[in-house]
């Protein structure tokens, strides 16, 4: 054991000085953040695990990869911008990817890599598969949400994680001295009820010791535990930086003569193993040294000879491949449900049908949900299923993202769209990106659903819609549905797909009742709906501003005015081709929205006409949109914030008049 | 000169003007003439510019050429105003002013989709007065001013595809720029269809279509007439010779989504079978859609075969900027008068070519047409090097 766990610092050791020499020559585009000085860690942990256990780590990832399984060669491309390299260039130093081998990858963000693992771990209760999740991390993560909110929820539901600090005194240039009210980590795993243990982080035996009996732990199902690993780096922040700004030479130095590599040597040589005696085990120690030195030479080669990626597969990956619809066609027959109930339907039965489906969110256990989103379905799937959260948005979204990593379906139900923002950089930053940074080899089933909208006096913490916000990142899917029909079809559509999906409801139309057709159906994302047919002008609308719209359409049909709805259904795709055809036919074209006009829906399909149905327009594209501010609260201030049938009825009678 | 009649305008309100282009007709002392633009754009011609047939002093204001996304003129825009002795003496000849300002709300606008229909209806949109806000000019208010013989379309509008798009434009622009005159005559096509008959009973694995063989003869005859081997320039302000070597020719080819002509390269310095090959696959990736823009650019002249349809004569469009395009009609058994006054079978076609007037005379088209056919009828001779 002694000898492997050698191996594999000196693997990382020469793979990592090998890149800083590498970085010197120009062969690296982008950051370049050694493990030298904290190999003992990776090395010692991941001896433990298996290809079934997930890792998820930080920006000075490279020696979690290479302790998990990650060949050098493959880092090594990836770093060079290579389309051999394991997230195929589109990674690079801080965003290394191998699934197959339960590499999660790091991250150049600092603690999401915490929630992350967490949802590992959650992925393993749920489907009993006895793997644990595991993250790395520096001292600069504990001071972070993350930490707290994901340190909480591994205790409370006995995850089985293992939270690995890597306490290298420096969160890139700041002491953690001076960044820490209480200096221990280790003490903190008391603050939420979890083991909490300090350890010579180049000590690598001795990490190796306490690391087996915190994974066997979580494998039986006692719950997580912190690692706190005192360490040191002894390359700079990153290849390039200037590094005596924050800390002397002589401090540096001191910690070189501590290196975790030749310590391990030293014990070896001074405890003879079974049958070598000292000069044979230096022997076999120098041959493993020359043997890694062919590997990581070798690993060079490969990768200064592997070709680029093709340019024109620069925006391959955003989203998964897209899957046929499997199920049959509509049924004619229909049953007059609410918008609610049909939404309940279309999850109860998909959770029926795939047991990696659960749902997290505040209140959506036992009762059922504020909104009843998962009335019922406690009883039938129990908590594991329908798992009530604490109040940490940032921390069950950051859990999700993990979970669909490692291959489970989470629902998000975040209850108001208001209160999900506090998990905005998970959604943004981990979970839209995932399949796009590793080059589409993870998949991110995520549903993220919840309230949007105005009324009820619900003042500004509980009307915002943002999906204009949503809409303009890469990666994320975005249904706004109207009708009952829609959103049972679409939810189902949204539970089969593997992209991460945020399903928006306007509060105001939960209760609206409309037929439903019975039986299975899909509907698929970016198909627009065209809710009335009309001659004269095009309304565009979403949820309830197609309701709104649609209460004036009679009146204005008497006075000759034909008005034809175009629902989208979905913000991002955005189905361009039904409302240009509907321009072509009419000429005049209103988007009628609820949030405020300034950069958002409205706008983007205005530019959108304008660019591709210019020659279509007979009059200027007008907007009916928000008032451009945050959402009052006394009744009469509300009514005047949001497009009201009075005000798009005069905006499509002035639009005929154009 | 100090004034002269303004008899008209050569190109519609919202055309692309390129340099060269004839743009109005004026009449001076000595003689009626086309005035061509010195500048690019496109034409915007205010209301109140000068109607044709009246008279104009030197130096007037007839309209403006915008450049792309240029902003309608504006501010104190043209007011058609007799300038001073002075100016006139300064002035150029024709004064076409080329600027940009801001708009007035004088200035009729039309929406885009107005701008769009009166294009596509020839409608001068200028001469209309809006309905909508400001004036503005609609959709309506063009379709109002069509003449009312046009009967009302109803049922539903086919929507063209872009290939359709792109087939009209190209057909408008060589009725737009050239003048098309067809000869026709009739050729002893026994020749070729025995030539074909050889090489079916050779069982060749291709026999050369009737097109290719035509080609190939085409090429040699355009040798001895390089009048015709030619092509106009971009501005049409020149011809440009063809070499023999570049004497590419094209193929008009019915596809699913219209009329594809694909380019058969050096037809002149190729021999006949590889001829025929390039044809063949040229013309099954035309009907797939497969074919590059490169394919189909640079050829010197074309050839349009209407005989599986039964067709005879006709007046195939010149693919500009050739300069004429060869149709062939279909070969049928015929009675023929024999040298020696006898009634004899015989194997008969219609040639069918259309020539760019404005580039060549009747009389070297009509030789060329005449060699053609005789080229035809001796198409082995011809082929084997005669």
């Amino acid at each position: 054991m002694s000898l492997a766990l050698y191996r594999t610092m000196q693997v990382i050791r020469q793979t990592e000085e090998e890149l800083a020499r590498c970085h010197q020559r120009g062969l690296i585009h982008g950051a370049c953040h050694t493990y030298v000085g904290q190999e003992a860690i990776a090395t010692g942990v991941c001896a433990h695990l298996t290809k079934a256990d997930s890792v998820f780590s930080t920006h000075r990832g490279h020696g979690h990869a290479l302790a998990k399984g990650m060949p050098p060669r493959e880092l090594m491309a990836e770093l060079f911008g290579r389309s051999t390299g394991c997230s195929q260039g589109r990674g690079g130093s801080m965003h290394i990817f191998s699934p197959e081998i339960g590499m999660m990858g790091t991250s150049g963000i600092v603690a999401p890599c915490i929630l992350q693992a967490c949802g590992g771990g959650y992925t393993s209760m749920l489907l009993k598969t006895g793997a644990v999740g595991v993250a790395f991390f520096g001292d600069g993560a504990v001071n972070n949400g993350a930490f707290h909110e994901g340190l909480n929820m591994a205790s409370i539901w006995k995850l089985p994680v293992l939270f690995v600090c890597e306490n290298n005194q420096y969160a890139t240039e700041v002491p953690s001295s001076y960044a820490s009210g209480n200096p221990s980590v280790a003490s903190r795993g008391a603050a939420y009820g979890i083991p909490g243990i300090e350890v010579d982080g180049n000590d690598v035996l001795e990490i190796h010791r306490l690391a087996g009996e915190a994974i066997a732990r979580a494998r039986a199902g006692d719950g997580p535990t912190l690692l706190e690993c005192k360490t040191y780096r002894t390359r700079a922040h990153a290849e390039g930086m200037g590094d005596f700004t924050y800390r002397t030479r002589e401090e540096v130095e001191q910690w070189k003569h501590r290196c975790p590599i030749v310590r391990l040597r030293t014990t070896i040589t001074a405890i003879p193993l079974a049958g070598m005696d000292a000069a044979a085990v230096t022997t076999h120690l120098d041959a493993i040294d020359k043997e890694v030195a062919t590997l990581v030479q070798e690993g060079r080669a490969f990768a200064e000879a592997s070709p680029v990626p093709e340019p024109s597969t620069a925006t391959q990956h955003v989203y998964a491949p897209p899957k046929p619809i499997t199920t049959a066609a509509k049924s004619a027959s229909t049953r007059t449900i609410t918008f609610s109930q049909a939404t309940l339907e279309a999850l109860s039965e998909e959770m029926a049908v795939n047991p990696g489906i659960f749902v997290m969110g505040e209140g959506i256990g036992k009762r059922g949900g504020n909104f009843v989103t998962t009335k019922g379905l406690y009883d039938l799937y129990g908590p594991e299923r329908l798992c009530d959260t604490p109040i940490c948005e940032r921390g069950f979204v950051g859990l999700a993202c993990g979970a669909a990593m490692t291959g489970t379906r989470p629902v998000i139900d975040f209850m108001f769209v208001d209160f999900v923002l506090d998990g905005f950089a998970e959604i943004v930053n981990q979970i839209a990106k995932m399949q796009y940074m590793s080059s589409g080899r993870l998949k991110m089933p995520v549903l993220l659903r919840g309230c949007i909208g105005i009324g009820h006096s619900a003042a500004t913490h509980h009307s915002g819609s943002y999906y204009g916000m949503f809409g303009q990142v890469p990666g994320l899917r975005v249904v706004v549905p109207s009708s009952a029909e829609d959103a049972k079809g679409l939810l189902k559509h949204a539970l089969r797909c593997d992209d991460p999906v945020l399903f928006l409801e306007h509060r105001e139309i939960l209760q609206t009742k409309g037929p439903v057709p019975d039986g299975d159906y899909e509907i698929e994302f970016g198909k627009a709906r065209i809710v009335r047919e009309g001659r004269h002008v095009t309304v565009v609308a979403l949820a309830r501003m197609v309701h709104q719209t649609l209460s004036v359409c009679e009146e204005l049909e008497r006075d000759g005015i034909s008005v034809e709805l175009v629902d989208p259904r979905t913000v991002s795709p955005l189905d361009t081709a039904t409302i240009l055809q509907s321009v072509h036919k009419t000429g005049r074209l209103l988007i009628v929205d609820e949030p405020p006009g300034q950069y958002g829906f409205s706008a983007e399909i205005a530019a959108r006409v304008v660019d591709e149905g210019f020659n279509d327009l007979d009059a200027p594209i007008r907007r009916v949109t928000g008032a451009f501010c945050p959402t009052p609260y006394s009744p009469s201030l509300e009514t005047v914030v949001v497009p009201q049938p009075a005000d798009i009825a005069q905006a499509i009678r002035d639009l005929m008049r154009e | 000169m100090e004034e002269g009649t303004f008899v008209g305008w050569l190109k519609l309100p919202g055309a692309d003007v390129t340099v060269g282009e004839p743009l109005f007709e004026l009449e001076g002392e000595k003689a009626t003439q086309e005035i061509e633009s010195l500048d690019a754009g496109e034409l915007y011609i205010p209301p109140d510019a000068p109607k044709p047939g009246s008279t104009i002093p030197v130096g007037a204001l007839l309209g403006y050429l915008l450049a792309p996304g240029e902003p309608l003129p504006s501010g104190d825009a043209p007011k058609w105003v007799a300038p001073t002795q002075d100016i006139v003496e300064s002035a150029p000849e024709i004064h076409l002013a080329v600027e940009s300002a801001a708009p007035t709300g004088t200035t009729p606008v039309a929406s885009p989709r107005a701008k769009h229909v009166a294009n596509e209806l020839g409608v001068d949109w200028t001469e209309l007065s809006g309905t909508g806000r400001d004036g503005r000019i609609r959709e309506a208010d063009v379709r109002a001013a069509m003449p009312t013989v046009v009967p009302a379309i109803s049922g539903d509008r086919v929507l063209l595809t872009p290939r359709r798009k792109a087939i009209a434009e190209r057909l408008r622009t060589s009725v737009h720029r050239t003048i098309p005159v067809t000869l026709t005559t009739g050729a002893n096509a026994a020749g070729i269809v025995g030539l074909r008959d050889q090489f079916k009973a050779t069982k060749a694995a291709l026999v050369p279509a009737f097109t290719d063989i035509v080609a190939c003869l085409v090429a040699k005859v355009l040798a001895r007439h390089p009048q015709l081997a030619v092509r106009w320039d971009p501005q049409q302000s020149t011809l440009i010779a063809v070499p023999e070597e570049q004497y590419h020719i094209g193929i008009a080819v019915d596809t699913p989504d219209g009329l594809l002509v694909p380019i058969v390269r050096n037809v002149a310095r190729t021999a006949l079978l590889q001829i025929a090959k390039d044809s063949k696959s040229l013309i099954e990736r035309a009907r797939h859609g497969k074919l590059s823009i490169a394919e189909m650019q640079a050829g010197v002249l074309t050839i349009s075969n209407l005989g599986s349809y039964g067709i005879d004569g006709f007046t195939p469009i010149i693919n500009y900027p050739e300069i004429a395009v060869l149709g062939l009609g279909a070969v049928r058994r015929e009675a023929v008068v024999s040298d020696d006054d006898r009634i004899v079978p015989g194997l008969r076609m219609t040639l069918s070519l259309t020539f760019d007037h404005a580039a060549i005379d009747g009389a070297p088209a009509a030789a060329f047409l005449q060699d053609i056919a005789a080229a035809i009828e001796n198409a082995a001779a011809i082929l084997l090097g005669a």
